[in-house]
């Protein structure tokens, strides 16, 4: 059996109440952390009023009532779905970006703040600036945040 | 009430050997990742599960690509990352480069879509004044943009001529002593053109861009005379007149003296935009071959801009998002089915997009970067002097929400100006790697938000991302773009692509 294949077989589990054109969640924050469950509800923001509730220590309810007032069940079952993928989604992105935080702090400061390791089309543009700006009568490298600028 | 339970693919996620990524499944069974280097790789879902979790071996034909990219951790050169973002993100070290200036409120036409505060042609304190004008070129000059570009706009600005020729002159006795690069453009309707005034443009290589919204009874609909005699253009008569006549002629005038100039017409050549009310949604086609038969090559769709609309102007020319990004869809395919044929001409969204997406530059757009261009990538001078960040925050004011005006010429420094709260805040509030939502979406690298836009329709800088327009509608061209390409078996598409991205400065020319 291929590599994908196994991963194919895992899956999840959620369950949810569909009550008077509402889906409900009631997620437990050991399984879906909190920023998850934030980060997927707000992406419903256009279809759903969303509502969030503490069913219980550790558990975040979230309550989404569709926008179209006509929306059926099958329409709400699809809507619980797409909920649920989507916070999966937002597990797995929790999961990157704590993991690469580190990194994407050290990466970010140096392309912005430290001094630079620069490539060479870049060392080659900035010597050209250089020279350019050599004699800087428009105060040009000044920072604007200078207050003598 | 009913008790459902969902059975959902699980994915396993093995984070130690990942760089940072953003992705989004863009159908077909394809996942489209990013990061923040604006590096992206379309995978099979199956080998996105795989990648996931660990077990993408070296291999695999996808991992040599992809570690070049920068998405797995132990192949990660954190120093090439951070170059290509500081390539990307360039502008962010540099200072406003486009100076709108509104050299008149004066306009002739009375558009069903303007937001503009226009007014009629016989006004006279409606006009930039040649001590705003100095003082607003001054003022372009501070900025620490090393290229400066003067829009004119209006109203109409060639209405107000003088103030244009005031700019351009004294811009050119400052260019002596400056190192920047400058350029001029002029956006007009055309109407008050003469072959005086075109000519004196092409002399001082002004860019001429003007609108067209399509075949004749659309573009007429679209942008009718104020109906007064007095508004009506030099020497054309008022009666049966039509806007679109005067567009092309002038079209055609231009594009055949800058031939006759010796002038490179890849280069030089009229530019146009296009504004698409509900009447252009079904004439898909018939506009992109108008373009093409003036041979225009570049198509730029824009959506309306739907905020303070009535309800009745609303329901004669508005649309739904959705409505748009269908009637893009097929303005995007049709074009790439002319280019299949050879062809040239691209569509200029798409375009910026892809310059994003396929070169290791930024085309410094100002209203699709991150963060937003307002403040600290354009200003806006308005005819009496009061400065905003944008021809937008000029609309706003308009609508009485003062604290979007950052100086006034001849009172506020550059300094005092491009630190204004006001800009700080549409800084803020558009930096996407801080955003709800946009932090974590694919589209993050290429995207731009519109906080003075979000303002007007729901008073709060920040919106909330799924329910503005611009977000719709930005995230369904990147969608279409990456879906072309995941279908692109041949790399033909990209090809077509390619090219769309690539730049002449005009001074090749
Ligand atoms: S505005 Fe929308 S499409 Fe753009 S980055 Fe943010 S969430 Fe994505």
């Amino acid at each position: 059996m291929s590599e994908a294949a196994t991963l194919e077989r895992q899956t999840t589990e959620l369950v949810f109440e569909l009550q008077q054109g509402r889906v409900f969640f009631a997620l437990d924050e050991d399984l879906y952390p909190r920023d998850a469950i934030f980060g997927a509800a707000y992406l419903f923001v256009d279809r759903c009023w969303v509502f969030l509730t503490r069913p219980a220590d550790g558990q975040v309810g979230v309550r989404l009532r569709a926008k179209d007032p006509s929306a059926d069940e099958a329409t709400l079952t699809a809507l619980a779905g797409e909920f649920a993928n989507e916070l999966l989604n937002q597990v797995v992105r929790i999961r990157v970006a704590e993991s690469t935080a580190q990194i994407r702090e050290f990466y970010m400061a140096k392309a912005f703040f430290a001094d630079q390791a620069q490539s060479s089309i870049d060392a080659l543009l900035a010597e050209l600036d250089a020279e350019e700006l050599a004699e800087d009568d428009l105060a040009i490298e000044v920072p604007w945040e200078d207050p003598d600028a | 009430m009913s008790t459902h339970t969902l059975t959902l693919p699980h994915r396993v996620v093995q984070t130690d050997h990942l760089g940072f990524f953003r992705y989004t499944d863009i159908g077909h069974g394809k996942v489209v990742l990013t990061n923040d280097a604006g590096e992206w790789s379309i995978l099979p879902e199956a080998t996105f599960r795989a990648f996931l979790a660990g077990q993408m071996g070296t291999d695999h034909p996808d991992y040599a690509p992809m570690a070049a990219k920068g998405f797995f951790r132990d192949a990660l050169d954190l120093d090439d990352m951070a170059a290509k973002i500081r390539r990307k993100r360039f502008y962010a070290a540099q200072g406003p480069h486009l100076h709108v200036m509104i050299t008149t409120l004066r306009c002739n036409q009375s558009c069903r879509y303007c937001h503009a505060s226009r007014e009629d042609m016989t006004k006279s304190d409606v006009d930039m004044s040649p001590e705003v004008v100095r003082h607003a070129v001054d003022m372009a000059f501070c900025s620490t943009s090393p290229y400066i570009c003067f829009e004119y706009t209006g109203g109409e600005p060639t209405a107000n001529m003088e103030a244009i020729q005031l700019a351009v002159a004294y811009a050119n006795h400052k260019k002596k002593t400056s190192p920047k690069t400058v350029d001029h453009s002029v956006v007009t309707n055309m109407s008050f053109m003469n072959e005086e005034v075109a000519e004196w443009l092409m002399d001082h290589e002004v860019l001429v861009c003007t609108s067209l919204d399509g075949p004749k009874d659309l573009h007429d609909w679209n942008r009718g005379w104020q109906k007064r005699e007095y508004n009506f253009p030099r020497g054309v008569p008022m009666a049966g007149s039509s806007a679109y006549d005067q567009v092309l002629r002038w079209m055609a005038y231009f594009n055949r003296r800058y031939i006759e100039r010796g002038k490179d017409p890849d280069l030089w050549h009229i530019d146009a935009l296009m504004t698409t009310t509900r009447r252009s949604l079904p004439r898909a086609r018939e506009i992109v071959d108008l373009y093409v038969e003036l041979g225009l090559r570049s198509l730029k769709i824009r959506p309306l801009n739907p905020y303070g609309f009535a309800t009745k102007t609303w329901r004669q020319i508005g649309y739904t998002m959705e409505e748009y990004l269908a009637f893009y869809e097929e303005v995007l395919d049709y074009i790439i089915e002319l280019n299949l044929q050879g062809v040239e001409i691209q569509e200029g969204t798409a375009a910026i997009f892809l310059q994003k997406m396929m070169t290791p530059f930024d085309p410094n757009y100002v209203d699709i970067r991150s963060p937003i261009g307002s403040g600290t990538g354009q200003v806006a001078y308005n005819f009496d002097g009061r400065i905003f960040p944008s021809d937008e925050g000029r609309m706003l004011a308009g609508m009485g929400s003062d604290f979007v005006q950052i100086g006034t010429l001849g009172e506020t420094s550059y300094a005092e100006m491009i630190g204004h709260p006001t800009v700080r805040s549409l800084v803020m509030s558009s930096y996407l790697d801080a955003l709800p939502a946009c932090h974590s979406c694919f589209g993050a690298p290429y995207c731009g938000v519109r906080p003075i836009n979000n303002f007007m329709e729901s008073g709060d800088l920040f919106a909330q991302r799924p329910n503005t327009p611009k977000c719709a509608e930005h995230m369904g061209i990147m969608r279409l773009l990456f879906d072309r390409l995941a279908q692109d078996v041949e790399g033909k598409v990209e090809a077509i692509f390619r090219r769309w991205t690539i730049q002449r400065p005009r001074d090749d020319a």
